[in-house]
Order: C-alpha cells, then structure tokens, then sequence
C-alpha cells in the first residue's frame, strides 16, 4: 500500500461550548512533512480546532482522518502516541528539573524504558539545556521553558506535532532557537500544525496556511495563494489576512 | 489617589472576584452556619443534662421486682444527665444480657438491681446493686454515681441518707459503734445543712450568690459515692493499664480528622494541574485516561497512609496507647480508613471546579463530620433522637473511629462482627465515591 500524501484531513469538523459555536464548520487537509500554520485573529477557533483533533474535545461534529483511517483520539491510545501536543501554558512542572520533565514525559508517553535516556538527552538537545538539565524548571527564564515545552511535546517523535501559539512571551533569540528546532524536525519528516497570530512568523516558518476566521475556514494555501483568493495577487500575508477577514476588532473568547 | 481610596478600589475589585464563584462563596458563607448548626445540635444534645452535664447511658436490670426496686428504677429515669435502658416501654433486661452486652463493648455501664433490694431498703440495709463497668471510663463512672445518689434519695423519700452515710463510713473502716452515733447524727447535720443552704439566717443570705435557695441546693451531688454498690470491672485483659478512654478516643480522633486535612490537598491536585496546563497534555499523551485519577488515588493513598502510621506511631510512643498490639489489624484498618479518605478527596478533586470551591466543601465536610463522626467527643455517650444516630451513623469517620475504638478500646479482633462491618461500611464508600468521581471525571475532564 502506498503513504497517502495527507496525514491528516479535516471535514466539516464543529464544535460548540454549550450554546457559543466555536467552529462552525473545518475542512482542511495537512500534508506529510509539512508545516502547516493555522492563522487567525484571536477567538477565531484555532485552539479549538486544536484541541478537537487532539482528542481533548470529543464531542465534535464532522470527521477526522489520520494516514487514510477514521481518527479518534479521545478514545483510542494508540492513536494519541502519533500526536505531539505542546499547549499555549507551559505545561511543565516547576518543582521538577528539565531532565525529570522529560523522563517524566516520555514515561507517560509510552516510551520504553531502555529509551528514555536516549529520548531524554535528544530533548535536551533539541531544547539547548543539556547545561541546565538538572536544574528545576522554576529557575528557568521563559524561553528556556517555552523550548522544554516544545522538547517534551516531541519526546515520543509523533507523527503529528500540534503547536498552540508557542512563542507566547518569548524573546526574539528563543524564538529563533524554536523556528530553527521546527525547521529541524520538519527535516526529520515531523509534520507540525502551527497556531499563530503573528503573520511574521506564519510567513517565516510554514508551508502552507489556514485563515480561520470566525470558526469558519476561509483560505488555504502558501501566502501567494491565499493573495490570489484574497483578490489581491502579490499582496504580503498580513494584506492578504485583513483582506480576507476584515479590520475590525475581535474579542478574545 | 489617598491611601483610603486606593485601598477601597482593591478590596472592591477582590469581593467583584469573590462573589464570581458563586458556589465557592455559598460554600464560605456555608460554613460556619453548618458549623454553628452542628455543633449547637451535638452539644444539645451531648450537654443536655442537668447542669450542661453530658447523658450518659445506663443499662438497668431489676431482678427484684418490688415496689421499691421500681420506685429506684423509676427514680432513675427520672435523673436528666442519664438515660437508662431498656426504655419503660421496652422489655425488661436480664443481668446475664448485661453483662454480655458490658463484655462485647456496646454497653459500658449496667447497673444489676439483685433480689432483696426492697426488703433490704425497707430494712435501713445495703441493698444488692452490682455495677458492671469498663473500668477506664472515669467521666461516666462519676455521673453514673451521682444519679445513684439522686435516685436512690428519691426512692427512699429522704430516709437513705442516714443508712448510705453509714454504709460509706463502715467501707472506709469506722467502727459499728461509730457508725451508729453518726447515724443518729444524721438528722441534725441534715437540717443543719438545710438551714445553712435555705438561707433562713440573715448573715448568709447576703453572702450566698442569689441562686441559692432551700429549692436548689444539690447536696447529693457530694456524696456521688455513697450508694453502696459492688462494681464488677470488665475489661479487655489486653489493654495497656494507663490507657483511658478519653485518651484512646482522642488519640483516635485526631488521628482520623488529622488524616482527612492531611489528604486536603488532594482535593485540588487535579485543578493544579488543570491550570497549570499538564493536563491538557497528560490527556493527550497515550496513557489510558482512567489511569491519571487511579494515580493521582494511589499517590494520596500512599502519602495517607505513611501519615497515619506516623500519627499511631507518635501516639504510641507518647501515650503508650498500644497501636501496634495487633498489626494485623492495624494494616487493615489503616488501609480501609485512608482508602475512603482518600476517595472522598478524589470525588471533591473531580466536582469542584475551582481551588475555592474544592478547599471550601472539603473543609465543611472535613469539620461536621468530625464532629458527628466522634473524633472530638464520644458521640456514642452521647444520647441522640433517631436522626441524630441516622446522621452520625452517615458519616465516614463515624465508622472510622468505630474501627479504631473497637481495636484500641475495646480490644476487637479483626474477625470481630464489629470491626468487619466498620470496615465493609468504609469500602462500600470507596466502591460508590471511585464511580461517582469516574462519572464525573468523564463528563468535566474528559468531555464524554
């Protein structure tokens, strides 16, 4: 059987918060090895959208593939150890060092024991604290945890890694370090969904886009595309962004 | 901006965030109200008797049957600070029932009133009275002597004193011949008493407090130990010598709530780490889901328990209570007691859905169960209506300290009927509490 070239495809996925439709309605295809960047002005959905694919919101409408198979996370453990998640907290554990947050990790992500210190020291690696490894978390500056967050994500070497607005509060060299570590992984043959605001970094770092708008996908494609379906070929991506979804003010969810 | 102005806007802007959480702020409000509701209930009941003296629970058998007997009987029933069984409308008890339910632990105090008792109060005599008792409870002891003292004065209409005063005076070693001019004594010691107490002299009208009169001068309540009564002791061969009650039942006690406060935490472990994010991304890694809440369980189980054996531990060496007599037991009920502790911790960690509202219940319920349960005082001294014993026989540290009591008081083997269903009323808890906070687990953090 040959790999199919999408590894994951969105179709009509929804999901409401009680009686607030948070997405209304996603359909969106990520290719294998690619970073695929999910743009949107805040409360557009995107950590929703997230989150669903992830398994955390179970209760979605629409339908989830993953390498050609209908996909159920919220279910199905095997399915989650092909997703990375490194959420938009630092979700580490302060009281506890780098080394420990990683060990910690790759145990609970199924990880075999006789490769935990490798899976460990490839964490660091990948986070630059092989320096600071046995110092706890609490003492680290904010990019040096944002990279830990984006290490432990990786641990397992999912097939899919899902990053919520990573770079949240970090200072341009982290942010630096972290694209570079993307780049690195994609090189790999990781493929990583991306959620940003920030056009910058979007256009930087990903393939292909995604403008959410509102809980509705409204374009897909690399910057020159999402121009052309913007009406306004050969526009930068922040044009194209305000084209497409407008100028006035969004309130946070 | 003044100070004055500043400080307003801040604590403005901290009862806006307070008031948010509405259940997190009922609870709050809730809890001294519960508290104050509770306790004032307990001690009602506990401290109703005469004088704010505690009930105590008497078990009387009149073996003799003579009017005289039934008048003391009566007369009993009718002191306030005990409560005498079988009920008048119950059937009457057997001294054998008695003294079986004194062995077994369920009754601590039963009075045997033999045959002849009429005949030998007719007589000026000692009647027959038996005391059989557990030995260690000296409060009880006390109270049971002075409502002897009461009844038996009442019964005899007055003319007791002089035959009790005798009958101490000859225990303690005085000479018949010296009992006999006491006793002839007795009526002018008596009126002059009564005269001294009813305040018929001028001089010490105006130095006794107002409250005393002829009406309410409480002599018996000196002589508590003149009834003349043989006290027959049962008691575990077991237990350590110094051990009282009162110290068995604290010791218990706080070791019970002790352990509850010390699990409190784990009734916000799952919204730290809700808040924190590792949640977010335990849930997603490809550990079964279930196992996250069987860890954090196994986790405070863990930590309770070394808590309570560190709190055994102390009180044996401190108080020589005998904890480790039998370690089987011990193990059992240790298990038992921290694996319902730590269930109710988890259910909160799984309902509450903010640190508030989990830290809020979990003290409300912590306290009021405490008290109800018997880790502050001996509720089972305690004379309660059928709702009270329903309400106290619902708590979880009831059934703790009922385990507890049982190995440290009163001796029980684990194979004890006692002990099992103690044990078997905490584990059907665990078994209701782990599906209940799995229900709720499901549906608030997992979404399904």
């Amino acid at each position: 059987m040959t790999e199919s070239a999408d590894l994951l495809v969105v179709e009509e996925l929804r999901y409401a918060y009680g009686d607030r439709v948070a997405v209304k309605s996603a359909s969106l295809t990520c290719r294998r090895g690619e970073i695929l960047g999910l743009l949107g002005p805040n409360g557009a959905g995107k950590t929703t959208l997230l989150s669903c694919i992830a398994g955390l919101l179970p209760s979605f409408g629409g339908k989830l593939t993953f390498d050609g198979q209908p996909f159920w996370p919220a279910d199905d453990a095997p399915s989650r150890s092909r997703l990375g998640l490194v959420p938009q907290e630092l979700a580490l554990y302060g009281d506890m060092t780098g080394a420990e947050n990683l060990q910690f990790f790759a145990r609970m992500q199924g990880v075999e024991s006789a490769q935990v210190a490798g899976a460990v020291q490839r964490g660091l690696e990948l986070a630059g604290l092989v320096d600071r490894a046995s110092d706890r978390v609490s003492a680290y500056s904010g990019g040096m945890k944002r990279r830990l967050n984006l290490a432990v994500g990786d641990l397992h070497s999912p097939e899919l890694l899902l990053l919520d607005e990573p770079t949240t509060g970090v200072d341009p060299q982290s942010r630096n370090h972290l694209f570079e570590c993307l780049h690195a992984l994609r090189d790999r043959g990781r493929t990583i969904i991306y959620t940003s605001h920030y056009m910058e970094e979007v256009q930087r770092l990903c393939d292909r886009i995604v403008v959410v708008n509102e809980g509705v996908v409204i374009g897909i494609g690399t910057t020159a595309e999402l121009a052309e379906q913007a009406g306004k070929p050969g526009a930068n991506l922040e044009e194209a962004f305000l084209a497409m979804t407008g100028r006035s003010l969004r309130d946070e969810a | 901006m003044n100070t004055w102005s500043t400080a307003l806007i801040i604590a403005r802007k901290d009862l806006s965030l307070y008031r948010r959480d509405r259940t997190g702020l009922l609870l709050g409000l809730l809890l001294p109200v519960v508290l104050v509701a509770v306790f004032g209930s307990v001690m009602k009941f506990a401290f109703g008797g005469e004088g704010g003296m505690p009930r105590v629970t008497l078990w009387v058998a009149d073996e003799d049957g003579s009017p005289e007997s039934q008048k003391f009987v009566g007369a009993l029933r009718n002191v306030s600070m005990i409560s005498v069984r079988p009920r008048a409308n119950q059937d009457p008890a057997t001294a054998a029932a008695l003294r079986g339910k004194v062995n077994d632990g369920e009754a601590h105090h039963a009075l045997l009133v033999g045959e002849g008792f009429g005949e030998a109060l007719s007589e000026a005599k000692e009647p027959p009275l038996v005391l059989v008792r557990d030995p260690g409870r000296l409060m009880e002891d006390r109270l049971i002597g002075i409502a002897m003292m009461q009844a038996m004065m009442s019964a005899g209409d007055g003319r007791s004193m002089s035959w009790m005063m005798g009958s101490m005076m000859r225990r303690n070693g005085m000479s018949e011949q010296g009992v006999k001019r006491l006793q002839a004594s007795m009526e002018a010691v008596q009126s002059v008493i009564g005269m001294f107490a009813g305040g018929s002299d001028p001089e010490l009208r105006s130095e006794t407090a107002p409250a005393a009169s002829a009406d309410n001068f409480d002599m018996t309540a000196m002589f508590e130990g003149m009834v003349p009564v043989t006290k027959e002791d049962v008691a575990p061969p077991d237990r350590p010598k110094n051990l009282g009650f009162q110290l068995a039942q604290s010791v218990s006690g706080m070791c019970v709530m002790m352990l509850m406060f010390g699990l409190m935490a784990c009734s916000s472990m799952l919204l730290v780490e809700r808040d924190q994010g590792t949640l977010r991304r335990l849930l997603v890694s490809c550990a079964p889901r279930h196992a996250l809440l069987l860890g954090k369980f196994l986790f405070c189980f863990v930590v309770g328990f070394l808590q309570l054996i560190v709190l055994f531990a102390f009180g044996e060496l401190v108080f020589s209570i005998g904890a480790f007599r039998d370690p089987l037991t011990l193990l059992a009920l240790a298990t038992t007691w921290v694996a319902a502790a730590t269930s109710f911790g988890i259910l909160i960690s799984v309902w509450a859905k903010s640190t508030k509202q989990a830290e809020g219940l979990a003290t409300l319920l912590i306290l009021v169960m405490a008290a109800l349960g018997g880790c502050w005082f001996p509720v089972q001294m305690v004379e309660l209506p059928w709702y009270g014993e329903v309400i106290t026989r619902s708590t979880l540290t009831f059934w703790a300290m009922e385990g507890f009591q049982g190995m440290f008081w009163h001796q029980k083997p684990l194979t004890d009927p006692v002990m099992l269903r103690a044990m078997a009323v905490q584990w059907g808890f665990v078994v209701i509490a782990s599906f209940a906070a799995v229900r709720l687990w499901r549906r608030r953090f997992l979404g399904t």
